[in-house]
């Protein structure tokens, strides 16, 4: 055997593997959030919009009211725990909703060439609009709430959604396989489903991680406004609003909402590009 | 001076604990055309690479790649762009993925000839219309003010020749210059670099799997297996008595129309099994697992021999037969 | 290239005008009774129907929308109920914050990202790389409001440096509304930074291992030229199309800072004009805001025909 070949076997060193600590990291935040959000379903310390000015600001870590209380004596533990709730309701709410039409409307555009155009361009449209002045309209004409923001980040989320699925799902539809199908007299349906589908769910699932993160962010930056999530229910974004209007930036009552956000984002974000790794090793392969 | 465009010497080509090419040693003289085959994931590619030095990030090599009075293993980034393009040069693959989209052909070619010759912008231009009009390009100058997308994969082979042609390098290396352009194209382009090598004398390593490629073009071929070079000679010698079983099975699997049988019935001989994979690549002969003559001893890596006709077989064909 | 920018224009004129319809019904269909709002509770079903005649609005709704948009294209941005300002005037006194704020912020945040994010392409396995690339991905993660908020704090509260909020305007203190503008630029142009470096830094790293570069290499460019020479110049094309996504969310991004830092800009204006139900008004600026970011988009989608041959002079 060559010298050369013994002596660099001999000191090869085994890859690092790919890490999977975003995913981990990611995947732990997400959940605990959703459990914080799940509990207070059910239990949280006191009503959030009970209040009583003999306990106004108390600070942090004071017995029965972890996070103190804010300027009307309102426990700021319970209404952190809501917001959160809020927060992963709307930007899941938000980001399946998005996610379903966009699927829909993008697998439509892929097999159907008639309706490609029209679909694409339409989405174009959405997709120009400055969604925030549009969501501040809405607000203010049928109302703020749940539903209004939810349904105004819908609108501009999806057609992200029905761009990635057509273009992956066109990718797909090239393959040779799918010709295959095609002459063996399989219909449009019966390929998309189970062929299309399999296929594009792994982009789908990230996109969905992805703009769940958009949506907590969006969600936030429009209760801040105060056109967004009002009481008698409790934001994250909201809360700031609150503290921003009550009693100045200088508060630390503006601090955990927003750290709250932070955390929660952070952890949307690793784990969608944990999951990009996961599924597609292409994009970090050590052999390219 | 060298008489010798480039000499490689136990070159060993590595990803962490991913060996691709095993010590692989062998020398190309100036003017010579010196053909390098076998199955892709066999090492050829990133035996190239590396001796341009532009493997990807994470390769590491070992060994030695004399050229131009140095081993540029260890040479700088900075160096070894000194000679990338002046003295040693290469011809990529896929012509259609090679050429900078957003420059225009002309900008592409001149800036070598100004990097490297320090020739002023109009004495670059006229020498690439040269350059294109030796390449058999019609109408350089309208070539030259395109951009790649606007020419045929064959033009674009082409300009890629005239761009490692452009300094008068003394190595030529071209990977599969011809895959993946039409038949009728690949002629133009062989005859091109074969003419090269004759006005120039430099030396040209062509990589390829394609047979009858190398036969047409080269004086010498080495053949590559799992990342080390089974056997080597002259191409007369290695093509028509061919010593290592696998030499004689990639002839044998080739098409002609001598064994076409056009009535049906025959098939193309073919090699049973295919390449172990860089993780399982075993520490003895690699082709043992898909070879009809191998035995306990082929365990054991072999060596090349010292004949003329250099084999890395413990059971060459001859003798193989002479025990069968 | 001519075909090509007769399609965006085409897309362009298509786009505001499927916009102005979906304004209209929205603000219109939504809002309720605009008389009876404007009149207050204890008008009476008369007055209520008075007035409504008297502003037009018993007319059929497209009647309303082909004159508004008429008199739109016009120049003519229709005015208060109750002021009798005109739209136009007031949307103009309102873009010496919002423009300067939003395209301030826009150009902030590419003179920081396309550096950074190259910086952190070239350096992407050391840990340098690494930590450029952690940055962003916690930038991306700051609500605007709340970035805002913490730099009002140390740059305003405890550095004392600048104000935290209000307008000096251009004409009484040119130095002082730079000031004034200075933070909510940099919150602006750092949050969408974060998003902008990130990108740069994946085009980049997917230009690095296309095959011309590769052959500009081959040819004798060192690492550094190639990256500069080849990858930075076909990293731009799918940069643009980025920024063109930049637009919409440096509109959303302006509306929110405005809020923080207390500006009298656009946005306040919108929101005080739709709680006033003052709809034509709200249309209006709604629908200049549109054309503002779709000119952006313009732009920048011929800026693109121009940098990508392949578009600019076809086969």
């Amino acid at each position: 055997m060559s010298e050369k070949l013994q002596s660099v076997k001999n000191s090869l060193k085994r890859p690092r593997k790919k890490s999977r600590l975003p995913l981990i990291v990611g995947a732990s935040i997400t959940l605990v959030m959703v459990i914080i959000g799940v509990i207070s379903m059910f239990w949280i310390p006191q009503d959030v919009n009970v209040s009583d000015p003999s306990i106004r600001m108390l600070p942090i870590g004071t017995p029965h009211h972890l996070f103190g209380t804010d300027f009307l004596g309102r426990d700021v533990t319970s209404m952190l725990m809501t917001g959160v709730r809020t927060s992963v309701i709307i930007g899941a709410s938000a980001a399946f909703l998005s996610l379903f039409i966009g699927t829909l409307f993008g697998m439509l555009a892929a097999s159907i060439s008639k309706l490609d155009e029209p679909i694409m361009r339409t989405a174009d449209i959405f997709m120009a609009m400055p969604g925030i002045i549009f969501a501040l309209v809405l607000a203010s004409t049928i109302g703020a709430g749940y539903v209004t923001t939810i349904f105004a980040l819908t609108s501009f989320f999806t057609p992200a959604f029905v761009r990635v699925t057509r273009a992956s799902s066109m990718r797909v539809l090239s393959e040779d396989y799918i010709s295959v199908a095609r002459l063996y007299g399989r219909s449009r349906l019966f390929i998309t489903i189970r062929h299309v589908l399999p296929n594009v769910s792994s982009i789908l699932i990230v996109q969905f991680t992805i703009y769940f993160a958009a949506g907590v962010l969006s969600e936030a930056g429009l209760s801040f406004l105060g056109v967004g999530i009002n009481r008698p229910s409790v934001s994250l974004g909201m809360m700031l609003h609150e503290a921003v209007e009550q009693i100045g930036i200088t508060d630390p009552l503006g601090v955990w909402p927003g750290l709250g956000i932070v955390i929660l984002v952070i952890g949307l974000n690793l784990l969608g590009d944990g999951l990009r790794d996961y599924f597609d090793p292409r994009f970090s392969q050590r052999v390219r | 001076m060298d008489n010798f465009a480039l000499k490689v010497e136990d070159l060993v080509v590595y990803l962490d604990d991913l060996i691709a090419v095993r010590g692989v040693s062998f020398v190309i003289n100036k003017g010579e055309r010196w053909g390098l085959v076998g199955e892709s994931g066999a090492g050829k590619s990133l035996t190239a690479l590396a001796i341009m030095g532009l493997l990807q990030d994470g390769w590491k090599t070992s060994g030695a790649v004399l050229h131009d009075g140095m081993n540029l293993l260890q040479a700088s980034d900075k160096t070894l762009s000194a000679r990338r393009g002046r003295t040693m040069s290469m011809v990529f693959q896929d012509p259609t993925t090679a050429l900078n989209p957003v420059a225009k052909v002309g900008k592409q070619i001149t800036w070598i000839l100004r990097h490297h010759m320090h020739v002023t912008q109009k004495d670059a231009y006229e020498q690439s219309l040269v350059l294109l009009n030796k390449m058999n390009l019609p109408r350089p100058e309208s070539i030259m003010d395109s951009y790649p997308h606007q020419l045929s994969g064959g033009q674009r082979q082409r300009i890629m020749i005239a761009m490692a042609l452009a300094c008068y390098p003394e190595l030529i290396i071209a990977d599969e210059p011809t895959t993946a352009l039409d038949v009728t194209v690949q002629k133009q382009v062989l005859r091109l670099l074969d003419a090269a090598v004759t006005e120039r004398n430099c030396g040209l390593l062509l990589i390829t799997h394609d047979l009858p490629v190398i036969a047409a073009m080269c004086e010498n071929v080495a053949v590559m297996y799992g990342g080390r070079i089974v056997e080597t000679g002259k191409i007369s010698d290695v093509f028509t008595n061919p010593r290592h079983p696998y030499t004689k099975g990639l002839l044998a699997s080739q098409p002609t129309l001598d064994n076409i049988d056009l009535d049906g019935g025959t098939r193309l001989p073919s090699i049973r099994g295919s390449v172990p994979p860089l993780y399982a690549m075993p520490d003895g002969c690699a082709f043992a697992e898909r070879c009809d003559f191998a035995t306990q001893k082929c365990k054991e890596l072999p060596e090349l021999d010292n004949q003329i006709q250099q084999v890395a077989c413990w059971n060459p064909v001859a003798e193989a037969r002479k025990g069968a | 290239m001519g075909r090509f920018i007769l399609r965006r224009l085409a897309f362009f004129a298509i786009t505001l005008l499927t916009t102005s319809v979906l304004i209209f019904t929205l603000i219109r269909a939504a809002g309720g009774n605009v008389a009876a709002i404007l009149l207050g509770k204890n008008s009476s079903a008369e007055e209520i129907h008075k007035l409504s005649t008297e502003l037009g609005l018993e007319r059929p709704l497209p009647v309303q929308y082909f004159e508004w948009m008429g008199n739109f294209l016009h120049g003519n941005l229709g005015q208060a109920f109750r002021s009798k300002q005109l739209a136009s005037h007031l949307i103009w006194s309102q873009a010496p914050v919002s423009v300067p704020l939003s395209l301030g912020g826009l150009i902030l945040a590419i003179i920081i990202a396309i550096p950074l994010g190259t910086f952190a392409a070239k350096n992407f396995n050391r840990p340098s790389g690494a930590f450029v690339a952690v940055l962003s991905q916690i930038g991306i993660a700051v609500p605007v409001f709340w970035a805002g908020l913490l730099l009002s704090l140390v740059f305003g509260v405890h550095l004392h440096l600048l104000p935290t909020g209000g307008w000096v305007p251009w004409s009484e203190n040119f130095v002082g509304a730079l000031r004034s503008l200075a933070l909510p630029v940099f919150t602006l142009g750092i949050v969408m930074a974060s998003t902008l470096t990130r990108y740069t830094r994946t085009a980049i790293l997917d230009v690095m291992n296309e095959d011309f570069v590769r052959t500009a290499r081959a040819s004798g460019m060192s690492r550094r030229v190639a990256l500069i020479k080849v990858g930075l110049r076909n990293a731009s094309l799918p940069l643009v199309t980025v920024l063109g996504l930049l637009a919409a969310e440096m509109v959303g991004g302006t509306v929110i800072i405005e809020k923080v830092y207390s500006l009298p800009g656009i946005s306040r204006m919108i929101l005080d004009n739709v709680t006033a139900r003052e709809v034509v008004v709200v249309q209006s600026t709604v629908m200049v805001i549109v054309v503002y970011v779709m000119t952006i988009n313009l732009i920048i989608d011929l800026a693109y025909g121009l940098l990508d041959p392949r578009i600019r002079v076809g086969k």
